[in-house]
Formats: C-alpha cells, structure tokens, sequence
C-alpha cells in the first residue's frame, strides 16, 4: 500500500496544487524519524497508560439480574454435602485402584436426588502437532484408535431437567476430581456442587437443564473435560464405540454393578445431553491455602486468548463480593508487585492526575500509585496469558465451542473445623447458586458486554477501543518508514543516473528506466518471499522431529537446529543464487529489502492483532525498534561513527533478544534464575504451544524472519 | 279512481301528524349537545416482553383487577399482554403473578381475560383497536366497541423513551401516532371522554401533542421512571412506582366512592415516586375537582327510573332527556362542591344524588310529556302545533266516514 502511494506523489509532484492529505502524507514521510520516534514512544506510554484508563465494569445485560433474588440453599443442603464429603473422604471409598468405587458414590448421591445419571468412558487423548489447523474449529471427527483398556478415564455426568423448560439450553457446572489421588480440597468442591445440584432438583425456576459433571482429572483437567465436550456436541450415530467398550471389562463391570444396584432408570449407560450450552462454571478449591480471608480466584483466558463474555466475569465478582463477602483475584505477575521502576511510574501518574485535576476540576483520571502497580500486574498477566494462547484451566475447552466458562478456585482460609466447613459450603453453594440462577434467567447468548478487553482488576478492564490505540500508535511508523526507504532508494538511484547519462539520451531511456526501477522492489520481495519460506519449514520441522520416537527434549531441539540451518544452506544455494551474484548492487539496495520487509512486517502485525491482540502487541514491541534500527553490520561497520556503533549494538542486542530462544531464556531467567535453563526447556515450551494450536507458535517463527535480515 | 286516489291521501293525511310531531321535538332538543355518558371502556395495555420486565405485567393486571373492581365488566376491557409472566419457565409460582412481596394477591386468578397476548401486541393491533379498524374476522372481544357517550381509560406501561414508548422490543409507538389514533377516535364519536395514564420514563412527552383528551404520565421528559420493589423471593421488581400509589390510591376506595381525579392526581408524591407525575389538563373541558375518579376507572352510571319496565323512547327522546339531566347536575355539581369544601378530606357517600335528581325528572313516558307540555302552555307555537295535532284524527275520521 505504502508503495503505491508513493507512485501516486511522485505522479503528482510537478502540479502545483496538491491536496492536503497527500502533503500531510509527504511530509510525514519526509519527516519519519521523528514521527517514528514519537509514535513508539507513545504508544509504549499508551500501554503504561492502560491501567489508568481503565473502566470499572457493569453488568451490561438487563436480564442477568445477579443478587435479585435471595439465595435458597440451606443448612439442610449444605449438610447433605457435607455427608459427600465425608464418603469420599473416608478411607474405604480409595481401597479401589481405579477409583470406581468414589465415582459410584458420586453418581448414587446423583440418583438419589432424582437426577439422570451416565458415565462416559474416555481415552485421554494425547496431545498432537497439527501444523495446518490453526484456524481450524477444535477436531471433532477424530478416528479411534486402539487404546489400551488399562488408560481410560470415566466422568460422572448428572443431569437435572428444568421442570417447566423446553430443555434447549443447559447450565454446566464443571468439578475435576482425581479419584486417585484426590485431595480434601477436591473433595470439598464436589460437597458444594452437590449441596447446589439437591438444591437445583427441588426448585421450580429453572429454565435451562443443569448438568454436572464430575470430570477424572487424572489425565489432566482439561483433557477430561474436552473429551466429555466432544463427545457431547459431535453425537456418534453408529455404534462403533460399543465394541471398544465391551472390550474393557472393567468399565463394563462397572456399568453393570450400577444397573443392578439402581432399581430407577434414570441411569442410563448411554451418553446423556441436555439442550445448548449457555454458560459453562468449573469449580475447584484449593488445598492449601496461606491468605488470612476468604478468596475466589476467577481465571478466564482461554486457547488463543479468547476470553468469556465479560458479563460472566461481572456476575461473579458482583455476587462474590456484594452478596458472599469473598476476596476476589484475577492472576497477577506477581513478580512485577515489588518492582520499584513500577511503584515510580505509578507516583508520577498519581501527581500528573492531581496536577490535572488542579488545572481543571472534572479531570479525574488519577489512581493510587499502589492500585496502579496491581493493575499493571494484572494487565500484564492478563497480555501474557492472551498472547500465549494456553488456557488457563479447563474452562478452556469450552470456548472452542463458544460456550462462554470461567473456572472459579476458591481458596479457603484453613482450618479443619467443621464449623469453618460449613461456612464455605455455604458460600460456595450460594454464590454458585447465585451465578446459575442469574445466568439461568438470561434469554440470549451471552452478547451485550465484551468479548476484547484486558482486565486490571476483577471490576475493572480496558476495552478493544482503548488497547487498540497503544497498539496503532506503536505499529503507525512502520507504513511510513517503508515509504521513506523507498523512496530514498529511489532517488539516489535517480541521481547517479542522471549524472552519468547525458542529457539527450534522458527522454529515451527514462520511461524505460523508470518502468525497470518501479518493478525493482519485487527482486527485494523475492528475498524475503525466500526468508519467509525458510520460516515455514523451519516451523514445520518440530512436527517431522516430533515423530522419532524416544527422543529426549535436548536431542530434538539439536536436531532441530541442525536442520535448520542445513535447510538454510540448501534454499540459499538453491535460490538465492542470483542474489549472490548481484552482490555490488545488493547493498544498494538494501534500503528497498528493508522497506519491504517493514511493510511485510506491519502487515502481518495487524493481521495478528485481528487474530489475537495480545500477541500482537507484545510482538509488536520486540519487533518494532528492531525493523526499525534494523542497518548492515558492514554499512555501521564502515562509517565508524559513534551513531552507527551505537545503532550496530542495538542491533546486535535487539537481534538476540528478539530471538525466541534467547527471549525465552531472558525471560526464564528472570523469573527463575539462570541457573536451571536449559535448551530443552524450549523445546518442551514449544511443544506445549504446539499442543494448544497457537497462533504464538506462527508469530514466533515470523520474529524468526526478521532476525535473518538483521 | 276513487280507490286509487284515496289510499294515497291517506298516506298524506298520516304522514302530517308524523311531521308535526316531529318538528315539535325537534325544536326542543338542542343538536349541539354531546352525548350522555352511558358506558366505560378500559384499554390496559403491557408492551414489554422478558422475565426481567415482570413488573409491567404485573402493573397491568394489578389496573386490570382494580377497574374490574369498580364495576367495568370483563368485555369492556381490552387487556393485552406482551409476554405471559405467570407461565415463563423462570416463575418460582407458576401460574401466579404477584405486584407485591408479601404474595397476598395473586392477579393471576381464574377470571382473567386476555384479549392480545404474546406477539399479538404490537403497535399495528393496538392502533387498530383505537380506531376501530378491523379486519372482519376479528371477533368481538377484541374490539373496542365504545360509542359517543363512553368514557375510555387507556392505560399503557412498559419501556419509553422521548415521544415513545417500545412495543415488544421490536418496534415503537411514537406519540403523533398516538395523537393521530385519538384524533380518529374522536372523529369517529368513539369516546366521549379519555383519559390516557402512561408508566414508564418521560412518560409526559408521549402525549404532547394527543388532542381532546385529560392525560397523566410517571414522569416528565427526562426523568426515569422506577420500580417500587424488587421481590427477593420470586427475583424480579415486581411493581412500578407511579403504579404502586395509584393503586394504593385505589384499594381505599370502593365503587361508591366520589374521590374526584384531582384528588388522585394530586395523590402523588414526587419524593416517594424519584419521578414527577405529570397531568396534563388543558384540552379537558370539565374540572377535575368536579370529575369522579370512578367516570373512568369504574363503571357508576346513572340509573334513570321509569315508570314502565320498557320505556319506549326513541333515541332522540333520551338526547332530549339527557338536555335536561345535564341542566339538573351542574345544579347538583354545585351543591355537591360545597359539600367538598365542607368536608374536604373525606369523601361524600352520599347515595348517588343523580339518581335522586333522575327520579324527579325522569318520570317521564310520551304521555307525560306531552301532559307536561301542555301544562306549561307557554310556548304558543307550540300550542298551535299540539292543536293542529289533535285535529288530525278528527280530519281523518270525517274524511273517511264521508266517503
């Protein structure tokens, strides 16, 4: 774009009039260092800005109504929970190695208050490099293959019907339990679903089905949910699954001990739904705990850095705090708290607000330098977690289906007492009935709040509409820098031929001059194209090494450096042959590869801003100064000012840290010391972002380019 | 030829005294004259759908079950509901809809009738029902079958704005519109009077340009209009402010009461309703203090006694009548203002002074009025015309026996 705009002001240069946008535009150009010192300089203040522009939330949606109605749980239900909890507990229910025996208590306190019951049967799935699905919706016409019957896990699945309901919506409350080895903590989150779910069966306003699954967690969380999930939105019409459950007998024994036990028949061996999923809770509860009150932890970042509609997130702060009197966290970087540079930005924002609110009095925009510094923190995490695109908790699963989840972790203040036990059942139980009864009134999806913020705090956030700007202002020099390039690129070639040449061969040889050095920037596009592919392959390369089997993490990331490089040597042998010959010429041109690179560069940032904002901007920051500064070694090494040794040493530092690994490491390094860094740690790190799919993955090897130009 | 000729003189001959009659009557009875209020009609309407929106059902049928108290039968109420609260799914009672916390009242029974409900209620429906505009298959429940002497309560609650109020989250009725349907209304000879009470926020700008009609909106421009209370129990507000005085206003009286509309209107505290009710009285002919609140909120007609079970008037007798009535009762109003001023604070039981007055001067079949005109003799026209009248059968008889 920057390219054919500048033809148009070269087209237009001996009119006389010109209109005002393109001499807006000429002279930004003209004038693009400084306008690109500005602009990163504001936009990395803008993002330091952030949390002083932060709003405080509001439930958007008229029909959630949260706290309008009293809550109903009682003693009576919070002690049928606790009598859950004490089976569990009890050191008879472990006996069993597989844990069948608490899952069959489980799904018999389910029957006993009236509701549907069903096991699902699932095979954890391991966690696979599909280089092609980025975008793609969650696999869900994966084949079975032959597991093994010993791994398998089993989720308990209760459902109430709404009594006056049409059954086309459902609520899902999520509690992951480890029959294995679970805690009193897991134990403890299952008493209060279960002091919910009996109070739930006697109700009469549900309008949306409730479902409650008991996920086995001992192949993780997440995979335990995302099996139930798959199962649950892709129906199997043949029976090709029965036969590989017959031939466990395990699991069949147990479905038979059920169906015998349980005279009703609301057990059922098949798998149960209930109508569409409008919101998703995953409850845990923490064992230990250190913190002197009562706190709910809320995570909601999901795979991509998709978050849950905001309203969700509203509900439950609103309802924990106002009406269960509980602490409520979002996750913070705990290490910037302490950070001094922070607690400083933090008072000179504090007494500019006071300066301005001197000047005029409606000005208010100034937070305690102390709140500054957790809202920085808490942006932070909430940037890092978007932009890694992992989510935290299995609430996850759920938005690959656009069902909007959040987990909720309570973490109680510890005592063993029993009174202290009752009191969390209590509040749990009501708060969860809080949040089911308010999303249970809701009509639509969730829609009317945000689904692009980032937030602060647990009632405050930043909205598309304010993140957006720091991320413009920073990505703003790049379209012009690229104009600039190119147009010096073309000039100075301009010049040293109009001095060679003489006058009267001009008029013959410019138009056909100029039509060769208009098309010139495609040879410097060709270069790229060919650092991009490089790119590519390297990124394909983990998801070929990840197939030889018993290889240790350190043996594979040298394996893959290795390849690397050798594919380099080939696609620079192979292709870029000619560019070699031109040698002469190729640092002429540098500028023009520059100038493309920049535009390649800012395309593929707004797209990934489009994509998965967090990733952007944090890309964006480490990628911006660098294209920017970005010169030949030689060029800096020839001219042997104190400018270009400086600009050559950022380069070389920018170059390094920009490089995944070495940022990696930094950032390892930081949190944890240098001492345990070790290559292989990458390449584990790396294999769980391939496992999430994430679009990290692809902006990591795009940082990867631009070092290859540097 | 005779015969021929004969049965068409005849015809002449009866037809004079007819003519005669007529005139004479004619002549009496004032043309200009509006009609007696004979009947009331109550168009309650609730244009809100979702659970959320509970309390303008609630308010709706809480209007519904005080004007049927005060004596308008169910097929003079258009009631229409936009959502149906008492069956949503979300009902902790089912089939029960409560305008109060305590739960005393269901107004929910077994005798509600609605006339629109669900997506029948849309703006198009509830203009027809004004003008009368049907489509034929309509029956007759559902129509607003009022004639010139009726006295029509509109009543409208839901979500409004500036110069509108929201019909079923979809669509708007703009207050030209409404000004438009009563000005139909009245071409039409459908109301005798209207009163149009509005709920919702800036509820006065709706009517700002409705002519011929007494109007009372729960707030000014600008101003919201709130609920009263939220009911912790079923989860909802379950009651509009400006609704829940006017219905306090209304439980204190029964269908014999004389409280007059400005002693509502007056009723409304712009503290304990966080809005200011807003009446607007300039295009209504009578005084306020003089109007019973029950002329449109109930149905207290006066009884005319007669002499005979079936008094055989035709219409324009009654609209000569109801000349004299009118002269009787503003003497009365005047009587019965002093009375007010008297006793100011409580109101007046006294039993219908209109019956009292109609009793004396309703004695009235033909005979007696014509007994009564000849009495007064006054009116020598008149005079001529009752004696050219009774010589007509005289004529005709001698015609007759001549032949």
């Amino acid at each position: 774009m920057a390219e054919t705009k500048e033809k148009s002001l070269s087209d237009e240069k001996p009119k006389p009039r010109v209109r005002p946008i393109v001499r807006l535009g000429i002279f930004l150009i003209s004038h693009s260092f400084h306008v690109s010192v500005v602009c990163c300089t504001a936009g990395v203040l803008a993002l330091f800005l952030l949390p002083v522009l932060a709003k405080n939330t509001y439930i958007s949606e008229n029909a959630l109504m949260p706290g309008s109605a009293s809550p109903m749980l009682s003693n009576q239900h919070v002690s049928d929970g606790n009598r859950l909890v004490k089976d569990l507990t009890n050191p008879n229910s472990k006996s069993s190695e597989t844990g069948i025996e608490s899952h069959k208590i489980i799904a018999q306190y389910m029957l006993d208050l009236g509701a549907e019951v069903s096991f699902h049967k699932f095979h954890p799935q391991m966690n696979q490099f599909h280089p092609l699905h980025f975008f793609s919706s969650p696999d869900s016409g994966k084949i079975q293959e032959n597991y093994s019957c010993s791994s398998y896990g089993i989720n308990t699945v209760g459902i109430i019907r709404a009594p006056h309901g049409d059954g086309k919506e459902a609520i899902v409350l999520v509690t992951p339990y480890n029959a294995l080895k679970s805690g009193f903590g897991e134990a403890l989150s299952l008493g209060i679903a279960y002091s919910v779910f009996s109070l739930l069966t006697q109700v009469t306003w549900l309008a949306k089905d409730i479902i409650w699954l008991v996920a086995d967690s001992q192949y993780g969380e997440y995979a335990a949910v995302a099996a139930w999930l798959r199962e649950y939105q892709t129906p199997k019409f043949s029976s090709l699954s029965t036969p590989n459950a017959e031939m466990c007998p395990d699991v069949n024994n147990l479905f038979e001990l059920k169906g015998h036990s349980i005279s009703g028949s609301k057990f059922s061996n098949s798998f149960r739904r209930a109508g569409t999923m409008a919101s998703a809770l995953v409850l845990k509860v923490r064992d230990q705990n250190e913190q002197f009150e009562d706190t709910i932890s809320i995570y909601a970042e999901a795979s991509n850095g998709q978050m849950p509609n905001l309203d969700l997130i509203n509900v439950v702060n609103y309802l924990a705090v106002h009406r269960q009197g509980l602490r409520v966290n979002v996750e913070k970087l705990w290490s910037l708290l302490n950070s001094s540079w922070l607690k400083s930005l933090g008072e000179i924002f504090e007494s500019l607000a006071k300066v301005a609110k001197s000047l005029y009095p409606k000005w208010k925009f100034g937070i305690p330098a102390t709140e500054y510094v957790e809202g920085t923190a808490t942006l932070a995490s909430s940037l890092y977690y978007q932009a890694l695109g992992v989510p935290t908790g299995p609430h996850g699963a759920f938005r690959d289906y656009q069902v909007d989840a959040i987990t909720l972790e309570i973490s109680p203040k510890f005592s063993l007492d029993k009174v202290w036990r009752n009191d969390i059942l209590l509040r749990g139980g009501r708060l969860i009935e809080g949040v089911i009864r308010s999303v249970n009134n809701l009509l639509e999806k969730f829609h009317q709040s945000f689904f692009l913020y980032l937030l602060t705090s647990p009632s405050k956030f930043v909205s598309v509409g304010v993140y957006m700007i720091a991320f413009a202002l920073l990505i703003a020099p790049l379209p012009m820098v690229a104009a600039s390039l190119y147009v010096d690129a073309n000039s100075s070639s301009n010049c040293s031929k109009g001095d060679s040449s003489t006058p009267s061969a001009i008029t013959d040889t410019d138009e056909h001059s100029i039509a060769i050095r208009s098309w010139r920037w495609l040879n410097s596009a060709k270069l790229v194209f060919i650092v991009h592919l490089w790119g590519a392959i390297v990124s394909l390369l983990p998801y070929f090494i990840s197939q030889i089997p018993d290889c240790s993490p350190t043996t594979s990331f040298m394996i893959w450096v290795l390849l690397s490089i050798l594919s380099l040597l080939t696609l620079n042998s192979v292709l870029a042959s000619p560019l070699a010959c031109a040698k002469a010429t190729q640092e002429k041109e540098w500028a023009l590869v520059k100038s493309v690179t920049i535009s390649s560069v800012f395309i593929g940032l707004g797209l990934m801003s489009v994509i998965n904002f967090a990733t952007a901007e944090i890309g964006a920051l480490l990628m911006v100064p660098m294209c920017l500064l970005a010169q030949p070694l030689k060029l800096d090494v020839r001219a042997g000012t104190l400018r270009s040794f400086c600009r050559m040493i950022c380069n070389l530092v920018l170059g390094h840290i920009a490089f995944p690994p070495a940022a990696f490491f930094l950032l390892k390094g930081m949190l944890d010391g240098f001492g345990n860094a070790n290559v292989g740690d990458f390449w584990m790190w790396v294999e769980s972002l391939w496992a999430w799919n994430s679009a990290t993955y692809l902006f990591i090897v795009e940082v990867t380019y631009i070092f290859s130009h540097g | 030829m005779e015969t021929f000729i004969n049965p068409k003189s005849l015809f002449h001959l009866l037809l004079l005294p007819c003519l005669l009659l007529y005139s004479s009557i004619a002549y009496n009875s004032s043309p200009v004259e509006a009609a007696m209020h004979t009947n009331n009609w109550a168009v309650l309407v609730c244009t809100s759908r979702f659970w959320f929106n509970y309390r303008h059902m609630a308010n709706t049928l809480s209007l519904y079950r005080t004007v049927k108290r005060l004596g308008i039968p169910d097929e003079r109420i258009i009631l229409m509901l936009a959502d149906d609260m008492a069956c949503n799914t979300r009902n902790k009672y089912p089939a029960q809809v409560f305008n109060n916390e305590n739960h005393r009242l269901n107004l929910y029974g077994d005798n509600v009738e609605v006339d629109y409900r669900g997506y029948e209620v849309t703006v198009e429906n509830f203009l027809r029902v004004l003008t009368g505009r049907h489509e034929t298959a309509v029956p007759r429940s559902k129509r607003l079958l009022s004639d010139e002497g009726s006295h029509i309560l509109l009543y409208m609650t839901g979500h409004g704005g500036d110069e509108f109020l929201k019909f079923q989250d979809s669509e708007e009725l703009q207050s030209h519109d409404l000004a438009d349907a009563v000005k139909q209304m009245k071409e039409k000879h459908r109301f005798k009077e209207l009163l149009i009470m509005v709920d919702t926020c800036q509820a006065a700008t709706l009517f700002n340009q409705s002519p011929g009609v007494l109007a009372i909106g729960s707030s000014m421009k600008g101003e919201n209009s709130y609920s009263h209370h939220l009911d912790s129990d079923v989860g909802v507000s379950v009651v509009d402010r400006f609704t829940y005085y006017t219905l306090a206003f209304f439980e204190r009286l029964n269908i014999y009461d004389n409280a007059s509309l400005s002693s509502l209107f007056s009723s409304y505290n712009p503290s304990l309703l966080m809005s200011t009710a807003y009446y607007r009285k300039d295009l209504y002919k009578r005084r306020l203090e003089e109007v019973p609140v029950t002329n449109f909120f109930g149905s207290v007609m006066e009884t005319i006694h007669t002499d005979a079970a079936y008094k055989a008037l035709s219409r324009r007798n009654s609209g000569r009548f109801e000349d004299e009535m009118s002269l009787d009762q503003s003497v009365h109003h005047i009587k019965r203002r002093m009375l007010i001023k008297v006793n100011d604070g409580d109101e007046i039981h006294d039993i219908n002074p209109e019956l009292l007055q109609g009793e004396e001067g309703a004695s009235k079949c033909p005979w007696s009025t014509f007994r009564k005109k000849f009495q007064k003799a006054e009116n020598v026209d008149s005079l001529l015309n009752y004696g050219l009248v009774a010589m007509i059968p005289l004529l005709v008889i001698s015609t007759w026996l001549v032949q």
